[in-house]
């Protein structure tokens, strides 16, 4: 059960103390420093890929058929951005279906997910445990791949429309039970009992006491699932067939599979395709940067949360 | 509302039981409050989880379609031809182990477990370190910092990380370019040659998660009682032996509990990862194809759908399995880690 002193939100990285001598536990400099030196390698390799990508996307096209691609290009060009925002019509279809489906997901999801864990982690709910194994119990078995294809596709008739995007992610019995503990360690049994004595309705309570003593949760939950719905491919690669639907990463994944197949196999196809209609290499690189600007960009400001989020909410599990 | 001590209700109640009484009706009203709420997730349950599952009954029949007709009461063409169709025992079985399919359906099940088992040493060892060096750094802005830069990957998609290996491994790529032709090195193609694979599939899976999956190890060091470490280093223990004999007690419940869910799903995959990093080159396929990816083949492919509707039950059923054997394997040795 919560009580006051776990409403504080632990810190998870180590406070710098105030040194008046040596502390016994601390690390010796030169540890330190190596440590330090070991992490910033760690961290400057993490962060190739993401090079990788910017640089062969703002690669001159001349420069990268003559050369491939380059660590350090020696002709730079942006006009594939350019070129992205002007006339490919497929990503931006793709980027408006993808940023729909992110926040009516993102939205669904937090409703659904906040509304579902805070009864269970209510002792006086009496059907707490059956619920609470009712989504645990999905996390354990599922009908299989084949079994999810026919329904969603044939009784949810979920094929070729945009809920096919977002829907299937619009829940998590994973968050269920992260934003149970949450409840529970943040939101003290005297507030609720107190709002029930000065007579709100569970909703009322629920809506605005629960709610804002558990932002940092829900917005992890927000987080993740925007996340996870922007970055979705496996939605739909198994529900759309039709291009108007297409997500994303879907269209760039196709559009790097049909031109690795096309060049790989170009000398059995002359003149069945001509090279030159495929969309530039640049111009396929700078898909994939777009595809991962929002999320770098906006990462700096949610960082704190998510972690602290996560942390609150994951640790009694 | 500040006046009773109860909330108003209706109807009156008798005044010898109002306690008891008032209370019951409250529960109810409470009570039937709560299954409004959990009403949305339940139906979503229902819908994603729960209706798939008597689906598996596809892996014991030859799957035909059928139109319903008109007369019929279920006029679902999918739950009609399933109830139509004949029931065909282990016949979809006894196809994944022809002589002819038995060396595929062993090989993708060898390449799932041994992944499966490879990212779960190497990403418990490597997020349990990086958790604890990144607890011992002594700056907490700089320690921030790094666990910021080591977490952002797992926010960037399989499809991006696909482009990446593209970049740096096709013929024209990078490696080739500025590694391999200056140092007058034959030329690789990751694409056409399998023994690349394991280690880009171990080095993404590294990358990806290890930032991730070292937070909750990290909170759970960090709320280790500062007095074990100091009473240690008093008796003369040095880093490694306060690792040894406090950091890791402390860390077992969520290693342990983290593992047996790894174990369930020691026949799943990530399978935006196995799917998309090999772009689907067909001669890589004996090392890249994982459960997933082949039942999901066989989905597309013209295959009776029985077949990889076996391969899908054997991979839920075995997981299941799994799952509850650890847990009662953890609940006869160390009961309190036990799941349920």
């Amino acid at each position: 059960m919560a009580t006051t002193a776990e409403i504080q939100p632990r810190r998870i990285y180590r406070r710098v103390r105030v040194r008046k001598q040596r502390d016994v536990l601390a690390l010796s400099p030169v540890a330190n420093m190596l440590l330090n030196g070991l992490l910033i390698l760690t961290c400057l390799v993490t962060l190739i890929p993401v090079y990788v990508i910017v640089i062969a996307s703002i690669t001159s096209e001349a420069s990268l058929s003559a050369n491939g691609y380059r660590l350090w290009p020696e002709e730079f060009s942006f006009s594939a951005y350019t070129f992205l925002f002007s006339k490919g019509s497929i990503v931006i279809t793709a980027y408006i279906n993808t940023i729909i489906s992110t926040v009516v997901g993102t939205i669904l999801a937090v409703i659904m997910v906040g509304l579902y864990a805070y009864p269970l982690s209510r002792d006086n709910f009496k059907f707490g445990t059956f619920f609470t194994f009712f989504a645990f119990f999905t996390m354990l078995f599922s009908g299989g791949l084949v079994a999810y294809y026919m329904v969603a596709r044939q009784i949810l008739q979920l094929n070729n429309t945009l809920w096919a995007l977002f829907l299937p992610s619009a829940f998590s019995p994973f968050w269920v039970l992260v934003m149970r503990t949450f409840y529970r360690l943040n939101v003290p049994n005297e507030i609720i009992e107190a709002a029930r004595i000065d007579g709100a309705g569970e909703w009322r309570t629920y809506l605005q006491i629960v709610v804002p003593l558990s932002t940092p949760g829900l917005a992890t939950v927000a987080l993740f699932s925007a996340v996870g719905i922007w970055n979705n491919f496996f939605n739909a690669l198994i529900l759309v067939d039709d291009a108007r639907y297409y997500s994303l990463q879907f269209t760039i994944y196709t559009t790097l599979n049909n031109i690795r197949f096309l060049l790989e196999n170009a000398d059995r196809m002359q003149g069945l395709v001509n090279l030159s209609d495929l969309p530039s290499q640049t111009f396929r690189m700078a898909m994939a940067v777009v595809t991962v600007g929002p999320i770098i960009l906006a990462y700096p400001f949610f960082q704190r949360y998510f972690i602290r989020g996560l942390t609150i909410g994951a640790l009694k599990g | 509302m500040s006046l009773g001590v109860a909330p108003p209700l209706s109807p009156p109640v008798a005044p010898a039981t109002v306690p008891k009484k008032r209370w019951d009706v409250y529960k109810v009203k409470t009570n039937l409050a709560y299954l409004v709420m959990v009403l949305p997730g339940a139906i979503w349950l229902i819908l994603f989880a729960y209706l798939p599952m008597p689906g598996i009954i596809m892996a014991f029949k030859t799957y035909r379609l059928a139109r319903p007709p008109q007369d019929e009461l279920i006029q679902n063409t999918f739950v009609y031809s399933l109830m139509t169709s004949p029931w065909v025992g282990f016949e979809n079985f006894r196809y994944l182990t022809l002589s002819t399919n038995i060396g595929n359906t062993l090989m993708y099940v060898r390449n799932t477990i041994f992944y499966n088992l490879a990212f779960m040493v190497v990403g418990l060892v490597l997020s349990v370190a990086l958790a604890v060096i990144i607890f011992e750094i002594t700056n907490r802005f700089w320690a921030k910092l790094y666990h910021s830069i080591l977490f952002l990957p797992y926010f960037i998609s399989w499809i991006v990380v696909a482009y990446v290996v593209y970049a740096l491994g096709s013929a024209g790529g990078i490696i080739n370019n500025d590694i391999l032709a200056p140092l007058g090195m034959d030329p690789i193609e990751v694409y056409k040659e399998k023994i690349f694979w394991p280690f880009i599939f171990l080095l993404a899976n590294i990358w990806k998660y290890t930032g991730y999956g070292s937070i909750i190890y990290l909170a759970t060091v960090t709320g280790i009682p500062r007095e074990l470490y100091e009473a240690a280093a008093v008796d003369g223990a040095g880093k490694w032996k306060q690792f040894t004999a406090i950091t890791l007690p402390h860390l077992m419940p969520v290693i342990v509990l983290l593992q047996i869910l790894a174990v369930g799903r020691i026949l799943g995959s990530e399978f935006d990862m196995f799917y998309a990093l090999p772009n689907g080159a067909a001669l890589v396929k004996d090392v890249t194809y994982t459960l997933d990816v082949f039942v999901y083949s066989m989905l597309r492919t013209s295959t009776p759908l029985g077949y990889p509707a076996a391969a899908a039950f054997v991979q839920s059923l075995f997981g299941f399995i799994l799952i509850l054997i650890t847990n009662y394997v953890v609940k006869k040795t160390r009961p309190e880690l036990a799941l349920f």
